[in-house]
């Protein structure tokens, strides 16, 4: 794969150039200049290809079918918004339609709690509504899976199951509007073209119908102000600003609105935690209850520098980062390049709405020797990122405090 | 979406099968094929892995699992792919599959 292999490495050097100035390609971007075919994630057993699929520039694949992309990491700091290009992709089913009508495309709403069941084409979707548009972060819910320790089962996720892009589409209340909800109606399901392969267990999702119709739900048609990538849900995606990325069904084709809860396989058993406070249990344990996954915890990560960089000693750097939460929006980042002795607090870029990136950054001179950079963010109701890793056996809601190791000569 | 009349004729050829028919307003799409196989090996279970998982996924799902996944998480796996996805695995053949997968990406690797 020459062409694939010539990208990567042009677009790592003109990205490399930021990082650079910022002080170094860490380990990261020297592995993958070397072979760029390969990388290896900070995990054992974390040898990952990188791979170019349909509308995407070489991202590293997680599983070839169905597919399942990651971000490389190095992309969160050439910008706030993800290029559709570099968003990650999760597919749970191998049954993916070789091809997708957007003219022809409809939506049917139904259920046992609506009055009148309707169809809506696309056409209809685009001009019969008043569009909304959001900035809003979607995130894996086992993003950062194959960091936790001990390990879990599962996708082994490096960091880059995350992705900020400008959404553009109806509210999902309208639409639903139109089908008269009958009292009854407990929760609404949601299905795409994507089916599995032999019969069970299609990917089917649920949402309480308070929050189906809390008008910033959505039916997304243009993402980053183009056509959604196909294998991001061309060509209308379900919008869940604050959940994790489990609820954003792609390829939406039907919306049920019903009397009890849904309790599919991909509702139950899969995509539960733990029913406590910090959806966490002990390492090892099983939790005594669990609920359906929900909103995103507080995160923050330093992009500029990569771990294992070396800096110039003396020599000022700008650390820049993103930092994101479930929806009240980050009040405060705070930083230390002592491993966590010292706080500073670091300056906040433009606030781009509560389900944006927020960039962030500092000023960082370092003497010669080993430094240890973290950051801290807070939400605007208290929340923060966990100090020590919080573990539940499913390997979600990873929010621990990033170390970024780095060394100044 | 359930197409399993669809896919029952599809499921062996969809890599290739995904090619344009250049419909106007369609968006076709072709899949790279699969960067990584199963592991050989002189176990039992590795064919009838063969035969019966990567028919439907890429062998990255069990390859690139954590080294200290455990026996019972192989077997669950398996057992899921037959109670929920319908997968049609012998019975008889399961503690072969559950073998080899836990020997060869699993807590039972030879050191």
């Amino acid at each position: 794969m020459p062409d694939t292999t010539n990208r990567l490495r042009r677009r790592l050097l003109a990205g490399g150039a930021g990082a650079l100035a910022a002080g170094g390609l860490g380990t990261f971007g020297r592995a993958a200049l070397a072979q760029a075919s390969t990388i290896e994630l900070p995990m054992a057993n974390g040898k990952r290809n990188i791979v170019a699929y349909p509308e995407k520039r070489p991202l590293i694949v997680l599983t070839s079918r169905p597919p399942q992309l990651e971000t490389p990491f190095e992309v969160y700091n050439d910008g706030l918004i993800t290029p559709n290009d570099a968003f990650f992709v999760r597919y749970h089913n191998a049954g993916i339609p070789p091809e997708i009508d957007g003219d022809k495309h409809v939506i049917r709403i139904g259920g046992n709690a609506v009055g009148k069941p309707f169809q809506l084409t696309m056409a209809e979707l685009r001009t019969q509504f008043k569009p909304i548009e959001v900035i809003a972060v979607n995130q894996c819910s086992g993003n950062s899976r194959g960091h936790f320790s001990p390990r879990v089962t599962g996708g082994q996720l490096s960091n880059g199951a995350m992705g900020n892009a400008r959404w553009v589409g109806v509210p999902l209340k309208d639409v639903l509007a139109r089908a008269e909800l009958k009292n009854s109606a407990r929760q609404v399901t949601f299905d795409g073209l994507d089916f599995a392969l032999l019969g069970g267990g299609d990917f089917v999702k649920s949402l309480d119908v308070n929050h189906a119709m809390d008008g910033e739900v959505m039916l997304a048609y243009q993402m980053n102000g183009a056509e959604i990538p196909f294998l991001n849900g061309y060509p209308v995606k379900l919008i869940v600003p604050g959940y994790y990325g489990t609820y954003w069904v792609k390829h939406l084709s039907e919306i049920q609105v019903v009397d009890q809860v849904y309790e599919g396989f991909w509702m139950k058993p899969a995509y539960r935690v733990p029913d406590n406070d910090c959806a966490c249990v002990d390492p090892g344990t099983t939790p005594a209850a669990t609920r359906p996954i929900g909103r995103f915890t507080v995160r923050s990560f330093i992009t500029s520098v990569q771990d294992g960089a070396r800096l110039r000693a003396g020599q000022q750097t700008v650390v820049r980062g993103i930092a994101f939460d479930g929806g009240q929006g980050i009040r405060e980042v705070a930083y230390s390049t002592d491993g966590g002795q010292i706080w500073r607090v670091a300056k906040l870029g433009q606030d781009m709405g509560r389900y944006s990136f927020r960039e962030f950054t500092f000023a960082f001179s370092p003497a010669p020797g080993n430094h240890d950079l973290r950051v801290r963010a807070w939400n605007r109701s208290g929340q923060s990122q966990a100090m020590e890793a919080l573990w539940q056996p499913a390997g979600y809601m990873r929010n621990v405090v990033e170390s970024v190791k780095v060394t100044a000569a | 979406m359930n197409c399993k009349a669809f896919i029952v004729a599809k499921v062996s050829a969809l890599v290739v099968c995904a090619s344009a028919t250049g419909l106007s307003g369609a968006k076709s799409i072709t899949l790279p094929p699969d960067g990584v196989q199963l592991t050989a090996s002189a176990l039992p279970g590795y064919a009838k892995a063969q035969a019966n998982c990567v028919a439907c996924h890429s062998a990255e799902y069990m390859v690139y699992q954590p080294p200290n996944a455990p026996r019972p998480y192989w077997d669950a796996m398996v057992k899921r792919m037959k109670m929920v996805f319908n997968a049609p695995v012998d019975d008889a053949d399961m503690p072969a599959i559950v073998d080899y997968l836990v020997k060869t990406y699993g807590n039972e690797q030879a050191k």
